[in-house]
């Protein structure tokens, strides 16, 4: 039986989509657009490798949450206190992101495109339910990755719903001066929003490494911050949506890795994430409501 | 008022348009010293001096004729890939497509370079040009149609498309334009995989008998090629499609304010149309210095990353086509010195990618940080003006 592989394979392969597309909410929620998420990806997939590498994979997992909150960190300086243009400031975090990688993996370990193997986390298995067979694919051997990316939503549901925390956020998003006259510090929600996406897709990131490759190996993000990103939007900028979003891309791209036919050449197989991303923004963005007052730099004291 | 008063009132005021013309200019320089100081940082933690790798950075990219000639090799790709950004800025829209489209048109233009035979060389040049400006305006058009008819933001499908070219070409190339010709020599690995090679009449031919003239002589190898002397000509079309024609005045309007301009009677989706469709033919350009200038095919490992670098350009040549052409020699001489240092310091070049996204930041800051200050002054000018009897 092969459905509950691809399944599983499927699942595995949207936690890291889920995880961003996640992040990406906060920033989205927030006011700001993160179109470097990519980036903080790949920092967090090399760092986290690298750090796992030398003091074991909870030490990369926070490694990686560091270096892309770090990165992210810097584009908030950039586009909510500097206000510069927040698509473009993402780019430069994507460029930046890349050259710091393959430095710091030519300087580390000599070698510009790959890391050694490292151990992951241990993995996690439902006793009863792996007796049987069909189910085995989706309860064996499980990372606690793909839990927390699960978990992740509810929470994250809960924050923006139920906390005034997320309430303050979204104020922020939607109408960033109204907030202010209530005595939100519109700055300080921006970058918490920001730096929190930025930890996430760095945690993300380490999946791909640490948890679901073993090693860090150049270009393994390929778009999937961009996809993440198209997934928030599908999501309608709601968890539960992007979860559903990342679960459906995460198929897409478990049968760009598993189908193979001589019908088709695989190089078209391979297309099939970013095709499919390109026809759901073509087909959704127009339903889309996103936060009122994304992209749009705020300047304090507007008012006067 | 006096005639005098008026007239020193115009002085001084012309002194400030002058002092921040000057501001203006010199912040790019400001924001470029300030990312090598930032970048010193990874070269210190590498346990570098960072003072010695750029002056080897100078020395090696100075020092020989035909390291000067591989800048402006190296400069002739990012002055297209700039233009096309700039173009995109200009009205508006982030082209981050180039790099997917620059491969289309190096691959329509290496197609209609080997599969057309018999043209005399005046004939066949241009045609493969126009090739390769069509690829990139075909792969150009889905994220400005999809942009203009469904709203979908050009960002995410021109990322998502530069992927798909990726993938699109290793397909054509492997599987349906493979040159069979090329054999394995005696064993060592698997044979190159690459289009045909494009015939002789439409390469485009090297600088050295046109420096020669000058008293310039370039060793063989040198690759710089009329191509940047194309990129230049573009550049001065691309100012005069910008600053001298209806359409240029229209596409700058649709980039300052797109309600505004309907409100002026211009269409800004039709402008939107148009004004990407030509960054896209611009894209298309980028890789033809090294397509036919320089390896003469188009194989699998083909020069990648101009269409980033292009963002980093046009960026610090402000979007202006002169600028353009100043910040990509900038580029072509990091690029040369990032390969200098890897040899002679043993420093990684990808210094050069890093120098790259900080100069994108800073520059961006930079322009801010002026923006600002000229604002805070001219509002305190005004104050002291209307104190001023």
């Amino acid at each position: 039986m092969q459905s509950p592989e691809m399944l599983a394979s499927a699942i595995r392969l949207a936690v890291p989509i889920i995880i961003t597309a996640v992040g990406a909410i906060y920033a989205e929620r927030s006011g700001v657009v993160n179109i470097g998420l990519e980036g903080m990806m790949i920092v967090g997939s090399f760092s986290g490798a690298a750090v796992a590498f030398f003091l074991g994979p909870y030490a990369g997992m926070l490694a990686a949450i560091l270096a892309g909150a770090l990165f992210a960190l810097i584009h908030a300086v950039a586009s909510v206190h500097f206000r510069v243009d927040q698509i473009v400031s993402g780019v430069a975090i994507n460029i930046l992101a890349y050259g710091v990688v393959r430095f710091s993996a030519i300087s580390i370990f000599k070698a510009a495109t790959t890391s050694p193997h490292v151990n992951s986390l241990p993995r996690l298995s439902l006793p009863g339910l792996s007796e049987a067979a069909w189910l085995r694919p989706l309860v064996h051997n499980v990372s606690p990755l793909v839990l927390l990316a699960f978990a992740l939503i509810p929470l994250t549901a809960w924050v923006m719903n139920r906390t005034v925390f997320g309430l303050r956020l979204r104020s922020v998003g939607e109408h960033p001066l109204a907030a202010e006259t209530l005595g939100v510090n519109v700055y300080l929600m921006k970058y918490c929003g920001v730096v929190i996406s930025g930890a996430l897709a760095g945690l993300s990131g380490a999946y791909l490494s640490i948890e679901h490759n073993g090693m860090y190996v150049e270009g393994m993000t390929q778009g999937l911050g961009f996809i993440a990103l198209a997934a928030m939007i599908f999501g309608n900028w709601m968890p539960l949506g992007a979860m559903w979003a990342g679960l459906l891309f995460g198929f897409a791209q478990a049968m760009s890795l598993r189908v193979v036919t001589q019908a088709v050449p695989y190089q078209f197989v391979r297309m099939i994430p970013y095709v499919l991303t390109i026809l759901i923004l073509a087909i959704w963005t127009r339903r889309a409501r996103p936060p009122a007052a994304v992209g749009l730099p705020y300047e304090r004291g507007e008012a006067t | 008022m006096t005639p005098g008063g008026k007239s020193l009132k115009l002085a001084r005021r012309l002194k400030g348009a002058t002092k921040y013309a000057i501001l203006d200019a010199v912040s790019p320089i400001v924001a470029v010293l300030f990312a090598m100081a930032v970048a010193s940082i990874a070269l210190v933690i590498i346990g570098k001096n960072p003072f010695q790798v750029y002056a080897t950075m100078v020395s090696f990219s100075f020092g020989r004729a035909d390291s000067v000639a591989s800048i402006f090799f190296k400069a002739t790709p990012l002055i297209f890939s700039g233009l096309a950004v700039a173009v995109g800025f200009r009205v508006g829209l982030f082209n981050i497509g180039v790099e997917g489209q620059y491969l289309m048109g190096a691959f329509l233009a290496s197609w209609a370079g080997f599969a057309i035979k018999g043209l005399p060389g005046y004939v066949h040049l241009p045609l493969v040009i126009l090739a390769g400006a069509l690829g990139g305006a075909l792969w150009a058009f889905v994220p400005i149609w999809l942009k203009v008819k469904r709203g979908v933001h050009e960002v995410i499908t021109t990322i998502m498309l530069n992927h798909t070219a990726f993938l699109l070409l290793h397909y054509l190339i492997f599987d349906v334009f493979m040159d069979k010709s090329q054999v394995v020599v005696g064993g060592a690995g698997s044979p190159r995989v690459r289009m045909p090679p494009i015939e002789l009449s439409a390469r485009v031919p090297n600088l050295h008998d046109a420096l020669a003239v000058f008293g310039i002589n370039l060793p063989a190898h040198a690759a710089v090629n009329w191509l940047l002397i194309g990129g230049i000509a573009l550049a001065v079309g691309v100012w005069y499609l910008l600053w001298r024609t209806p359409f240029g005045l229209e596409l700058r309007t649709v980039g300052h304010n797109p309600r505004a301009a309907e409100t002026a009677g211009i269409r800004p989706q039709v402008v939107y149309f148009k004004a990407f469709l030509l960054s896209g033919a611009v894209a298309g350009l980028v890789g033809l210095s090294d397509l036919l200038g320089y390896f003469g095919y188009l194989d699998i490992d083909f020069p990648r990353g101009y269409g980033f670098a292009g963002i980093a350009v046009a960026l610090v040549g402000r979007n202006s086509p002169f600028g353009i052409i100043l910040a990509a020699l900038l580029f072509g001489f990091l690029s040369r010195g990032g390969l200098g240092i890897q040899v002679l310091e043993r420093v990684p070049m990808e210094t050069y990618v890093i120098l790259q996204g900080l100069i994108i930041l800073s520059i961006v800051v930079a322009s801010e940080v002026v923006r600002r200050y000229v604002r805070a002054q001219q509002k305190k000018e005004e104050a002291a003006a209307h104190a001023e009897p």
